[in-house]
């Protein structure tokens, strides 16, 4: 069976096109079948039975625990998804890989951690690298023997990155890197890091740095609130010896590949926001079950049922916006990718379609494991149950991978550059009320940074509902589920006008259907 | 005396099924389950033979591993995944009949004929029906021996050894090829699938075929209907208390 196709070009959508014209159809998680379909469940299968179980232990930090999960995830092909087949990857789309990874992420330590050495750590090398670079490095990581480490952020420069003081200095053959690297995933277990580094203290560039490279030193585990089965820690750099070989890409590029790793590292951290949902909301519902007070199980009072509806609208709105611009990127790179240049492009191209799925999926994930806990009553708020766990791990998606404030910031000036400068049209769609609503805000940009942020917010409810609404076209239960997410969004999407314009603006009236209808599909794991 | 038969061909037969841990409900007018919504899987005790045919030939490559379904085109997902553990063909016999464990034991038994596999290794049961009786069925109908609940599988020379635990212990039988084994849920842990093994899967042959008996049903479904709804317990405070409950109701 073929797996799943990219959109051929002519039908794909441009980057920002969204916001003038809503598609013929997109691709949604139901077009993931035939083989898509097993690899997606294997994934579930390899989170259910190897990695939930041990949760706790991880969160320990029990010797080689996490290390030889990842070693088991990398036999299985987990580690290499996306990767290149020619260095012992799957050469599979990155939208499968977001959906497999999703699965994968249903405990969030264990999440990052095979993220960060699937993705991060490897695109860059991917995209930019020499085939020398390649051969030596990618197999090693796509098998799972070694974990690979993205580090970029410093004690003092996290969002403003381009602002980093670690430097490198060439000296014959080698460049002598100084310096501090902050809260590096996998730093306690990685053999392959990909440091940012300035040449001179100017020219900011990328290199690859062996653990065992002299030099390299790795600070103790940071203390964290969540994801404690995980690992962070610093990366001290002293005078750390790098051949020049090394060099990832050229002198003064590193921005190029250190940003546009993080556009790919956006759209699939969005789908690994959603896996630790999914597990919560099953958590929940088991709960609520289970629970009884004042004689029936808790799953019968209506305000239980908003919360598991809720929560299920918001993992189906999410995954309806990831996996329509997955299959995007996918076409993007089917067209241009391979050279340098056609990865840049690609990688670029849907740059505001990532960050609004970061930023949306990622404040889902918040909102939506809030509820769960709330489900657990007193219950949930101690450390005996595993929902604690999880609304600690998720609070960190917000902070990572740019934060939603420095997306908030991009998404709305970029899709306007992206209109003054002709690449995107700036006619709105005008068939929804959010819609319209985007369209009338995006007459006069706002100057002010919030007002630029409810714009973003405008723009990424408008991808969100136009996505859910090509999607519920499928009827059943989508069609409840798009009732419940317009009802919810809408207030919203006016709330973020009158931010920006301050003037008042009257609702449509909400639909008022779906809760039970959702609320029982929840809780006889029958969502779609 | 019997020809010494060395094990060269496992046929699995491969059931799709509702996923055994799904919340079933039969659908309103009692002809069936309502299976909206609801996920599919090979039926865990299949799963489990596919596994243990696979281990038989990890140690003996030069054994062919054939899987074989009855059912619907959307069987073919089950099949897929049966390659994807490890089995070298797949069969899907197509129909969209009504199956019972006749009709399925009559087709198994008119492939077997065909293919001339040395053991038929299958599950005891299916999770959706707990018939548990295809497998009897079929043993009976090829006159082949039979070692039903395998709880261990050994090859030895033109024979299987097969281990069952039963209420009073272990038993050891040693069956002559071609043999019939069921198996129990303890005869292994099926493996995860891993996805170059999904990749290779693509380039095994699917064959799909129609039916090539025309044996009947011997049963029907006449209703489907959820179990009443069990009575609310309650508590008591004491031992008296509850001998004085159990009393009232003739329980004691
Ligand atoms: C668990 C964990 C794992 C991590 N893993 C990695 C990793 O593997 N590799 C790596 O390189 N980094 C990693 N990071 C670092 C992470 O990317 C940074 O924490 C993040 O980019 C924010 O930087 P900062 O913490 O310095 O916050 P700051 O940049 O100091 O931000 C503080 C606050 O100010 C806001 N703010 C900053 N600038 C602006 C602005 N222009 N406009 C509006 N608001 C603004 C921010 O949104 C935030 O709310 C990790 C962090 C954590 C916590």
């Amino acid at each position: 069976m073929e797996s799943a196709l990219a959109q051929p070009a002519a039908a794909r959508e441009t980057g920002c096109g969204f916001f003038s014209r809503t598609p013929e159809s997109i691709f949604t998680p139901e077009d993931f079948r035939g083989d898509d379909a097993l690899m997606i469940e294997a994934a579930n299968d390899f989170s259910r039975k190897e990695v939930l179980p041990v949760a706790e232990r991880l969160d320990h930090q029990e010797d080689d625990l996490m290390p030889s999960l990842i070693r088991k995830a990398g036999e299985l092909g987990f580690c290499g998804i996306d990767s290149p087949e020619a260095y012992g990857g799957l050469g599979l789309g990155k939208n499968l890989a977001a959906r497999i990874l999703e699965f994968l992420s249903l405990n969030a330590s264990f999440s990052v951690t095979v993220g960060v050495t699937s993705g991060i750590s490897q695109v860059g090398l991917s995209w930019f690298g020499t085939d020398e670079q390649k051969a030596k490095y990618l197999p090693r990581l796509t098998s799972g023997e070694w974990m690979g480490a993205y580090a970029l952020s410093e004690p003092n420069s996290g969002s403003d990155a381009l602002s980093a003081s670690t430097r490198a200095d060439k000296r014959g053959d080698k460049y002598i890197l100084n310096g501090t690297k902050m809260w590096i995933s996998n730093a306690k277990w990685a053999e392959f890091f990909l440091v940012m580094a300035k040449v001179d203290g100017e020219r900011f560039s990328a290199f690859i740095v062996e653990r065992d490279f002299p030099g390299v030193e790795i600070a103790r585990e940071e203390h964290k609130m969540g994801l404690k089965g995980s690992s962070t820690a610093r990366v001290l750099l002293e005078n750390c010896e790098v051949p020049v070989e090394n060099l990832l890409y050229e002198e003064g590029k590193g921005h190029q590949v250190a940003l546009n790793a993080l556009n790919l590292g956006r759209f699939k951290l969005s789908s690994m926001s959603i896996g630790p949902l999914r597990s919560s909301i099953e958590l929940a519902a088991r709960y609520s079950l289970e629970r009884k007070q004042f004689g029936e199980p808790i799953s019968n009072f209506g305000l239980i049922r908003k919360k598991l509806a809720l929560m299920a609208t918001m993992i189906w709105a999410s995954e309806s916006m990831i996996y329509r611009t997955g299959a995007m990127i996918d076409g993007a790179f089917a067209e241009w990718g391979g050279p340098v240049e056609g990865n840049k492009k690609a990688a670029e191209e849907y740059s505001v379609e990532c960050s609004m799925c970061k930023v949306f999926s990622t404040e889902a994930e918040s909102l939506g494991i809030d509820e769960a806990l709330q489900c657990y009553g007193g219950y949930g708020f101690t450390e005996e149950f595993p929902i604690a766990r999880n609304y600690r791990d998720a609070r960190v998606s917000r902070i990572y991978e740019g934060t939603n404030e420095i997306n908030r910031v991009f998404i709305g000036s970029r899709l306007a550059r992206k209109i003054s400068e002709g690449k995107a049209s700036g006619e709105s769609a005008n068939d929804s009320f959010v819609a319209e609503l985007a369209g009338r805000a995006l007459l006069s940009v706002p100057k002010d940074q919030v007002g630029l942020g409810a714009l973003s917010d405008l723009l990424m409810f408008q991808y969100a509902e136009q996505s859910a609404r090509l999607r519920a076209r499928q009827g059943g239960l989508h069609k409840a589920l798009y009732g419940r997410f317009v009802d919810w969004v809408n207030p919203r999407a006016a709330e973020a006008y009158q931010a920006i314009v301050s003037e008042a603006v009257s609702l449509p009236a909400p639909s008022g259907v779906g809760v039970d209808e959702i609320a029982e599909a929840v809780l006889a794991k029958r969502l779609p | 005396m019997r020809l010494r038969r060395a094990l060269m061909k496992i046929l699995v037969p491969i059931k799709r099924v509702v996923d055994p841990y799904a919340k079933v409900r039969s659908l309103p007018d009692g002809s069936g389950m309502d299976t909206t919504g609801l996920k599919f899987e090979i039926n865990p005790f299949d799963e489990i033979a596919v596994e243990e045919a696979v281990r038989l030939k990890e140690k003996d490559p030069s054994i062919e591993i054939v899987a074989v379904s009855i059912g619907g085109a959307e069987c073919e997902e089950q099949l897929r995944k049966g390659l994807a553990m490890g089995a070298d063909r797949a069969i899907l016999v197509e129909t969209n009949d009504p199956l019972d464990s006749t009709v399925v034991a009559a087709e198994l038994a008119a492939l077997a004929n065909e293919l001339k596999p040395d053991m038929i290794l299958m599950g005891k049961q299916a999770t959706d029906d707990d018939n548990n009786q295809a497998g009897q069925m079929l043993a009976a109908k090829l006159n082949w021996p039979q070692a039903t609940f395998a709880a261990k599988v050994e090859r030895g020379d033109g024979i299987v050894r097969v281990t069952r635990e039963t209420d009073t212990g272990d038993e050891t039988l040693e069956l002559p090829l071609p043999c019939l084994v069921t198996t129990d849920l303890r005869l292994n842990e099926p493996r995860y699938i891993a996805l170059p093994g999904i990749i290779k899967a693509r380039s095994k042959p699917l064959e799909k075929r129609p039916r090539m008996t025309s044996a009947a049903p011997k049963t029907r479904i006449v209703r489907m209907e959820a179990p009443a709804a069990r009575q609310a317990g309650r508590k008591v405070g004491s031992v008296d208390e509850l001998y004085v409950a159990l009393k009232d109701r003739g329980a004691l």
